[in-house]
């Protein structure tokens, strides 16, 4: 396939977390507000006079100042996030909308209130709780938080417009994200996708990490380009496969996986859009911010929520994904030290295989992604397994 | 030609018959010094034959610098070649109202429920139990090593206390297990409500008159392990061989690996979970869900309960844990019990404060710090039942007697100490060995300092309200979630209890401890406070043994503190396959 | 009165019995040597189900 449009460019942004799109809204003017959560509605951050970024590390080593802080036994998305905010990479941030949704992160977000790291005099770290449950109560708390917790800060602090109506143009700004990346990460379900999961992740994060009124324009012409752009003649990939799991922004994992034989053909996991790039509806007679509790609620598949057919459901969720996607089986990576995704790794390792019919690989990973070697013999096994599980049916049905 | 010098003569003559290493010592002086603690240790002998002395020692028992309570251990079993003698009164008042005591109402009080035979189909059945039962004193035997006088009897009074409450729990469990009646459902396995053991108690008062509700893992998991640590790494093995890592939190791993082993009773319809103490026990709450498909109702509680906001959202979703029993058991909602209940469990509560009171300005605490911290947890936990205050009862006489012919209780006490962050259950006793060893007395541990509040009963909403603020701050979590400030409040009750030390428990595994060490480690340095991390992993002694934590806090005590051990033939010795 | 003193005399027998299993530990010793190891076996022996087959879909069986 011939190279998609600013994807070198893209690669370059999502290099470090003040990157050239971060400084120019900057300069014109705008708050820099991060998060880590998709629990934290990126589009409220991204109100007029402000934008979201959502953290990441790249280009991490060893995080040895946070490995003091937080020890070597917690997960090295939330050390690699202390380190670089030790070494002040994050210092352009105005202010940290931080949410207690996993422990590590939680505490690395606590980091940042008790250390005076972020050399910024405006900057200030407000936490919201959110629900474990998407029942009407758990909205109604939801709505709550986001009110005290993110829009009055905001307000109070950057004067920045909460009102219904600059809410109504963030959520709009927001859907038209939404269907950009949607129709993009659509032609991953054509049987010859003109699109890797490696481009689509960089599309993803981009998505995430700039400013959206800065990147918008970018993304719909890479859209466009897709539209013209043409499959390979000899499909170099074996297999296809949904990546679910936790935490991971790092496209080179993926490429990895690519490198194997296996195209991701969906991104079931923090960062990625399934879910993640709905777009946000505003039922009659509700409130803006309403709509939005209830979105980031309902929509949400993360394995922090107890409900029991929540629990029971969201496996189904990522069977129906690699129904869609016409995937072949399934990779469930799991961040080294992530409660949550540990046990909903071993259950899925378990239930997919025997309930769902669908082959899985299940693996842990660190957030600085040095064990390539092993992972990969893990994945060209499984790609093996996968089509040699072709064959014999082939075989059986001829 | 010179001649040799004789001393020279002797030194080569002695090389040759007595080694190198004698000939050393006796230029060193070495030899000279063993020499003296020879004659030392005669006269040593000379003075324990002393009449008088003996005399005084049987009746009273040893001095505390010289019981040497290590050498009465077998190898590493932890058994003793004979248990220790505390002096007349002591010994037999351990003897009858401990020993012979315990025993006989670990017989009375099975003989006592609804179902006794189920005891032994129960011992036949489940590994927790029939590994555990009986091995029991010699818990009370660990946690009791070495106290004399109103500490021995108000510490062995809560010890009781909590084995009568599991034989208990355990008989109503066997009692409504389908698994102990071929599959059929009785009617208590219809009036019985399963629930986490992190789900307290005081939320099921409202049906507490016509059912019954039981901490699914309370038993099976957390108190044998207490009893005997063995039993519980089946469980954790199990989890890690379905594919879950080693490093998710052992105590999750262990409550679910209960479920893998089939190692649980199946006692009731309904399951209720809750999100406490942090993330494993959300991820526990799938397991518990997949193994146990009944219906389930999931309960969390908010992570920064700090902020009045949450408040509302909490109540609501007790409701709806009431409302969810009533769907499922058909028996409605009873207020008037919940009053009861709750009044009854406020006098609880009442009496913890005079003890946190006695404890923090007073040297007459008659409590030791193991039988505080899991008698604390325990009954909070479980709410209101006859034999808390039973005990209380027991433990108020000896306390008042204590403050007012001012005894104190812990004479050796070198440092007031206070523990931080959760224990290790496979050695909760660790603080009476450190007070043998080393007059480290533990007064107060972060456990014990959670659900301190009282339940308003006047009207519903206020109970309510109560209820919820109460499930907030449960254990375990009140400090290490919603926020860094909670974990902090330690150099708050360092100076309420009046402490000196802090016995900072480093549990491998908890990520949100783990998450904020390194702050820790600068506050202590910036307040100069002494603090000992003790390393361990909850459950499970193969992460840490028993051995390695004493050596930690020797390594302390010596290089650190400098000081000398008070009874020297602890500071190192072997308890691997203990109980 | 001389059953009296029987009954009597076999309670003090059995205190003294009492006393000596509870001073030399015998009670520790008959369960950590005897009685843990063979219980231990039943349990590792026992069959038991296999909890992981447990169907896990949206509805709760």
């Amino acid at each position: 396939m011939k190279d998609l449009k600013h994807l070198i460019w893209f690669e370059d942004l999502l290099q470090e977390a003040n990157n050239e799109l971060v400084r120019r809204a900057k300069e014109e003017g705008h708050r820099a507000l991060g998060y880590t959560c998709y629990f934290m509605p990126e589009v409220l951050l991204d109100l007029p006079g402000c934008f979201s970024v959502r953290l990441r590390a790249p280009r991490s080593t060893s995080p040895d100042m946070a490995t003091y802080y937080m020890s070597n036994r917690t997960c090295m998305y939330g050390r690699c996030l202390l380190e670089r905010a030790l070494e002040g990479g994050f210092n352009f941030l105005d202010a940290q909308m931080a949410t207690e949704t996993c422990t590590v992160t939680c505490r690395f977000q606590e980091h940042l209130q008790m250390m005076d790291v972020i050399n910024n005099p405006d900057f200030f770290c407000e936490f919201t709780d959110v629900p474990f449950k998407k029942n009407e109560n758990s909205i109604d708390h939801y709505e709550r938080q986001l009110q005290k917790h993110v829009l009055d800060p905001l307000r109070e602090r950057f004067g920045i417009d909460t009102s219904d109506e600059a809410i109504i143009k963030a959520i709009d700004e927001h859907n038209k994200l939404c269907r950009i990346i949607t129709e993009i990460g659509n032609y991953r379900k054509q049987e010859s996708p003109v699109l890797t999961g490696y481009e689509f992740s960089l599309i993803m994060l981009v998505s995430l990490t700039c400013p959206k009124y800065l990147i918008i324009p970018k993304l719909e012409e890479v859209l466009e380009d897709l539209r013209t752009r043409e499959a390979d003649e000899r499909n170099p990939f074996r297999v296809r496969v949904v990546l679910a799991g936790s935490e991971n922004d790092d496209p080179d994992f993926v490429k990895l996986i690519e490198d194997c034989g296996a195209l991701v053909v969906a991104d079931r996991h923090c960062y990625g859009s399934l879910p993640g790039r709905e777009e946000i509806i505003i039922r009659d007679g509700e409130t803006p911010l309403r709509a939005i509790a209830r979105h980031y609620l309902i929509n949400n598949m993360c394995a922090r929520f107890m409900e029991q057919h929540i629990m029971r459901e969201r496996k189904q969720y990522i069977a129906d994904l690699a129904r869609d996607y016409h995937a072949d089986g399934i990779i469930i990576e799991q961040m080294k030290f992530c409660e949550y995704w540990s046990y909903e790794r071993t259950i899925d390792t378990l239930i997919f295989p025997r309930d769902y019919g669908i082959p899985v690989c299940s693996i842990e990973k660190e957030y600085v992604n040095n064990a390539t070697g092993q992972l990969r013999t893990r994945f060209q096994a499984f790609v093996e397994s996968i089509e040699l599980k072709r064959l014999n049916r082939e075989e059986a049905q001829s | 030609m010179k001649k040799p010098s004789i001393k020279k003569f002797l030194d080569q003559f002695y090389a040759v018959s007595l080694g190198e290493r004698v000939v050393d010592d006796i230029k060193s002086g070495e030899a000279k010094n063993r020499r003296e603690r020879r004659h030392e240790k005669i006269k040593e002998k000379q003075k324990t034959l002393d009449p008088k002395k003996v005399l005084h020692d049987f009746w009273y028992g040893k001095e505390h610098e010289e019981r040497r309570l290590g050498d009465l251990y077998i190898g590493n079993t932890g058994l003793y070649k004979h248990r220790e003698w505390r002096g007349v009164p002591d010994t037999m008042y351990y003897f009858n109202m401990i020993w012979l005591y315990n025993y006989a109402h670990m017989v009375m009080d099975i003989l006592g429920s609804d179902e006794p035979l189920k005891f032994f189909t129960g011992i036949w059945r489940y590994r927790w139990i029939g590994q555990t039962y009986l091995s029991v004193m010699h818990w009370f035997d660990r946690g009791l090593e070495g106290l004399r006088g109103p500490a021995l009897r108000a510490s062995a009074w809560h010890y009781r206390g909590m084995v009568s409450e599991t034989i208990r729990q355990f008989m109503r469990m066997f009692a409504a297990d389908t698994k102990l009646h071929a599959g059929e459902k009785n009617d208590l396995w219809y009036k019985t409500i399963a629930h986490d053991e992190t789900v307290s108690g005081n939320i099921f008062y409202p049906w507490r008159d016509v059912m019954d509700d039981v901490p699914l893992q309370m038993i099976p998991y957390f108190v044998t392990c207490h009893v005997n640590n063995k039993t519980v790494l089946n469980y954790i093995d199990a989890m890690q061989s379905i594919g879950l890592p080693g490093d998710p939190c052992p105590m999750c791993q262990a409550e679910s690996g209960i479920f893998v082993l089939d190692d649980y009773p199946d006692y009731s319809p309904v399951m209720v979970t809750s999100n406490e103490a942090c993330d494993g026990s959300v991820a526990t709450s799938i397991i518990t869900d997949w193994f146990l498909n009944r219906p389930l109702y999931a309960m969390p509680q908010p992570m920064r309960f700090d902020d009045p906001l949450t408040h509302k959202h909490c109540m609501s979703e007790i409701e709806g844990c009431w409302k969810f029993i009533e769907e499922q058991t058909g028996i409605p909602f009873d207020f008037e019990q919940y009053k009861k209940y709750a009044d009854s469990f406020n006098e609880l509560t009442e009496f913890e404060h005079e003890k946190w009171d006695v404890a923090a300005n007073t040297p007459y605490y008659p409590i030791n710090s193991v039988a505080q911290a899991l008698y604390r947890i325990y009954y909070s936990q479980d709410g209101d039942r006859p034999i808390w205050h039973q005990v209380d009862a027991h433990v108020k006489k000896i306390m008042d007697k204590c403050v007012e012919k001012k005894l104190v209780t812990f004479p050796k006490t070198r440092h007031r100490a206070i523990a931080w962050s959760c224990a290790p259950l496979y050695y909760s006793h660790w603080c009476t060995w450190a007070y043998n060893c080393w007059g480290i007395n533990t007064i107060i541990n972060m456990d014990s300092l959670m659900f301190d509040q009282y339940l308003r009963t006047d009207t519903y909403e206020h109970a309510l309200d109560d209820l919820a603020r109460y499930n907030e701050l449960a254990p375990m979590r009140s400090m290490a979630v919603g926020g860094h400030e909670h974990i902090f409040q330690l150099w708050k009750y360092m100076e309420q209890f009046n402490c000196d030390m802090v016995i900072m428990y480093d549990q491998l595994q908890c990520k949100g401890m783990q998450g904020i060490k390194g702050m820790f480690e600068d506050e202590f340095r910036k307040r100069g406070i002494h603090a000992i991390w003790v390393p361990h992993a909850l459950p499970d002694k193969r992460t840490v043994s028993r051995k390695e934590i004493r050596s930690i806090i020797n390594d302390y005590m010596v290089t650190v503190m400098r000081e000398e051990p008070l009874d020297p033939t602890l500071v190192d010795f072997d308890d691997d396959e203990s109980w | 009165m001389k059953i009296l003193f029987k009954i009597l005399k076999l309670l003090g027998i059995s205190y003294v019995i009492l006393f000596i299993v509870f001073f030399f530990d015998l009670d520790g010793k008959f369960l950590y040597y005897i009685w843990e190891p063979r219980i231990v076996a039943r349990y590792d022996r026992m069959k038991r189900r296999d909890n992981t087959t447990t169907p896990y879909t949206a509805e709760v069986s």
